[in-house]
């Protein structure tokens, strides 16, 4: 079946190829349960298997100190993947996992294996206190794993968040991740997105930054390679007065691999002083790869401040005699290079055992 | 306080003659129509086939699902084809009356006789005026009405007559195709390098009528021209229409400057199309300043094929009240170490709407090709909206491409600046929008003609405060 999904807020001419990603691709009609899904909070030594299918386990087995249930809200995203893919998951979610946050560090880790290769998640994250939390999605077999989820992100007013989406599948995966922000006053979300994984990996991000002084900072990592798709459509509404949102993502591509980067900020009529940055910096590994940039600032607001800036080329010439004359091999030093690229953004992520996981991950898929 | 720039004084381009003409076809499209247009004209029958082939195109094409609305456009009030009272003459005293106060009001006359080396003027669907200096007919330059051109020069037309732009490109070339009268030819053979522009100037008097008109413009290998085209029409209440066709062959070697001053009036919808294909070592510089008609869809386009061909785009979009200004630039990169340049700038006021849609293709053989796209946007107030969708489609890693985009208001510590030097808010503010238009305002051709000196003073550094 061909499935159009993560259309553009505005849509630009058919012929550019980029309103929307068509897909060769059948949404699974029967979805099993998926029982490997670890939650612990990490910076305390707490680790509890977490099966979605036994009821009302979280609030008895658990002892976090945010409330984790399953009471997810079924509500109509804004955006999202698409029609398809979003009653996907409200008709067959097979995990829903709703976090009303206190001051507490969580990582949800989904561990795709031979018995569970179908994820269909729901999460709702409720900022009531500042909390960093890691969700994270990897694939411990050679099997295709698919999976799609929504992500619903309310940050209450002053709430800090820190929200990192670890994407690990393998590489005949599937991968379709739908987030939606909602930032009330003087709120800050810092979403961190690694998306390393998956054959098709399709992302989209909305944040509607509805409250004075919210800021919402967004960076992402993407590396492609082979024929695999990528397709990444972030949308920042900015509403309230002196809101901030900032978008940085660097990304690699080698293979045939084809990227499409949509990234829009659009500035609401009433947003005064509010400020908006989006950099998009995609190396190119190889000849063959594509990458599509469309960068979209829109605005009803005179009294704003809106940035963007999109860039491609390959690898520094200058940077890689000087590693290699160093001693190291040609890949080892274009590894180098792209590491130090997605450094600054895999250092914001804040458990060590997650970010080796990211650099090993980064290694075999460069090699 | 809030910087207030005046609306242009459109006082000469509203000047409506009656609407006097010696043929109208009736309104609306079909293939009667097409087939009367071109009986009127005397065109061959490989022409007719290719006016009746697109209108098959045409009613196959969808509008656009994108962009501004275009809801108000109904084709069945238009008339397509509107022959004024007058032949084509190349005397400027042989020009009706009527006709020939507009284009003197105007300044067209006026910028031929200081600084132009050849001057075509169209009024509504035909030429009615075009001279050449005689020292560039002995060079064998040809610049003529594209009528003469289809009868004189066939082998030419038929070669390069829509296949810079395909029928099928949009609905709106489709339709051009079809009932498209009038425009420019321009040929400069070898090695001719022409030191002073042509002009043509188009000119819809007719209301509720379309212009059609089609510019064809080969400049041939190590050849050199810079052709300014000049548009306008008085207000009517009615919606008229613009959809153009700009066909340019850049050869191996060859130079092009083409400078547009497009200042419609605002009931018109101009769907224009314009492309130019760059041979090897060519290059082709677009400057274009929008200023008129209700709503615009205009995205110039450069194909560069050759290696080493160059483009440059400047452009300046200004959107007032009631207007809808969708306009950008497309370039392709496919020859080898092919270079672009793209500055845009757009200024928004009293409920305007600016967007610069655009699209960098760099193609998988343009390997050393450099792209770098620069737009920025000023916001006057809060009731105008300013949109920025650009494209960019890398095909190689051997590529050099950069974007940036700007959006905002006239900055506090720039006024506080200047008015710490001695100016007042309302000199300051001026200054600062003369300062945002200037990189783009000394690229027009003002020395030119004195009618787009008028009309960049009006708009741009017209009473501000």
């Amino acid at each position: 079946m061909s499935i159009k999904v993560n259309e553009t807020p505005v849509r630009t001419s058919r012929n550019f190829s980029i309103n929307n990603i068509k897909l060769d691709f059948d949404i699974p009609d029967q979805i099993g349960s998926f029982e490997n899904i670890e939650c612990e909070a990490f910076n305390e030594s707490k680790t509890r298997s977490l099966a979605t299918d036994a009821k009302s386990y979280i609030a008895k087995d658990l002892d976090f100190k945010s409330p984790i249930s399953e009471n997810v809200k079924t509500k109509k995203i804004t955006y999202g993947n698409g029609k398809l893919l979003e009653e996907n998951v409200f008709k067959k979610a097979n995990s829903k996992i709703r976090i009303e946050t206190e001051k507490e560090e969580i990582k949800i880790k989904y561990e795709f294996d031979d018995e569970n290769l179908e994820l269909v998640n729901q999460i709702e994250i409720i900022g009531n206190k500042d909390a960093n939390i890691i969700i994270e999605y990897e694939s411990r077999t050679e099997n295709p794993c698919f999976h799609n989820g929504i992500i619903k992100t309310i940050a209450k007013k002053d709430c800090k968040l820190n929200i990192a989406i670890v994407n690990l599948l393998n590489d005949k995966s599937v991968n379709f991740e739908a987030i939606e922000n909602e930032l009330y006053e003087n709120s800050k979300v810092k979403y961190t997105i690694i998306d390393l994984g998956g054959k098709t990996s399709i992302s989209n991000y909305y944040s509607n930054i509805l409250g004075e002084k919210a800021d919402n900072d967004l960076k992402t990592i993407y590396l492609g390679k082979d024929n695999e798709i990528k397709d990444l459509n972030y949308i920042a509404e900015l509403r309230g007065k002196n809101s901030k949102i900032d978008i940085d993502v660097q990304g690699a591509l080698d293979g045939n691999c084809k990227k499409n980067f949509k990234g829009t900020i659009d500035f609401k009529k009433g947003c005064k002083k509010a400020k908006g940055n989006e950099n998009e910096f995609c190396l190119l590994l190889s000849d063959k790869a594509k990458s599509i940039a469309l960068p979209m600032l829109l605005c009803t607001e005179d009294d704003v401040e809106g940035n963007h800036s999109t860039a491609s080329g390959k690898v520094d010439a200058k940077s890689l005699f000087y590693i290699m004359s160093r001693g190291l091999s040609y890949k080892e030093a274009v590894k180098l290079i792209v590491k130090s690229n997605f450094n600054k953004i895999i250092e914001r992520i804040k458990d060590n055992e997650v970010k080796e996981e990211i650099l090993k991950e980064i290694n075999r898929r460069l090699n | 306080m809030k910087t207030k720039v005046e609306n242009i004084n459109r006082n000469i381009y509203d000047i409506k003659n009656k609407d006097n003409y010696e043929f109208k076809m009736e309104k609306g499209l079909s293939k009667k129509i097409v087939e009367e247009i071109s009986k009127q004209k005397g065109d061959p029958d490989w022409m007719r086939e290719i006016r009746l082939k697109a209108l098959e195109t045409y009613e196959k094409l969808e509008l656009p699902t994108w962009g501004p609305d275009l809801s108000a456009l109904k084709m069945d009030n238009i008339a397509t084809y509107v022959k004024p009272k007058t032949n084509l003459n190349s005397s400027w005293e042989d020009v009706p009356e009527d006709i020939k106060n507009t284009f003197d009001k105007l300044g067209i006359p006026e910028a031929e006789k200081k600084s132009l080396a050849g001057v075509g003027a169209q009024y509504d669907s035909e030429v009615v005026y075009h001279s050449m200096k005689k020292e560039l007919l002995e060079q064998g330059v040809i610049y003529t009405d594209m009528e003469t051109a289809v009868r004189e020069y066939p082998e030419i037309v038929k070669e390069h007559f829509m296949k810079c732009v395909p029928i099928n490109d949009h609905k709106f070339v489709a339709l051009h195709a079809a009932v498209w009268s009038g425009g420019s030819f321009v040929y400069v053979p070898k090695g001719v390098k022409l030191d002073i522009p042509l002009q043509s100037y188009f000119r819809l008097n007719s209301p509720e009528s379309g212009q059609f008109e089609h510019t064809l413009i080969i400049v041939d290998e190590g050849a050199s021209l810079h052709f300014i085209e000049g548009c306008s029409a008085p207000k009517y209440n009615k919606v008229n229409l613009h959809a153009g066709c700009v066909e340019l062959y850049v050869k191996d070697g060859a130079y092009l400057r083409y400078s547009t001053i497009e200042n419609w009036s605002k009931n018109m919808m101009n769907l224009n199309t314009k492309k130019a294909i760059v041979g090897k070592d060519a290059q082709i510089d677009w400057v274009t300043g929008s200023f008129g008609s209700r709503v615009s869809m205009l995205y110039p386009m450069s194909i560069l094929n050759g290696d080493n061909a160059k483009t440059e785009y400047t452009g300046i979009t200004f959107a007032g009240k009631g207007q809808n200004l969708d306009t950008g630039f497309k370039v392709i990169h496919n020859g080898k170490n092919t270079s672009a340049l793209v500055n845009s700038k757009s200024i928004s006021k009293d409920g305007g709407s600016c967007t610069y849609r655009a699209l960098v293709r760099v193609n998988d053989r343009a390997k050393g090709a450099k792209c770098s796209v620069s737009c920025e946007s000023l916001m006057l107030d809060d009731i105008s909206r300013s949109d920025t969708i650009p494209v960019n489609d890398i095909r190689t890693d051997e590529v050099t491409f950069s974007h940036e985009a700007k959006i905002g208001k006239i900055s506090d510590k720039e006024i506080f600046y200047l008015m710490s030097r001695g100016l007042s808010e309302e000199d300051a503010k001026a200054m600062i929008v003369r300062g945002f238009a200037y990189p783009i305002s000394k690229e027009l051709p003002v020395e030119y003609a004195v009618e787009m000196n008028n009309l960049i003073n009006l708009e741009l550094e017209g009473s501000i405060g």
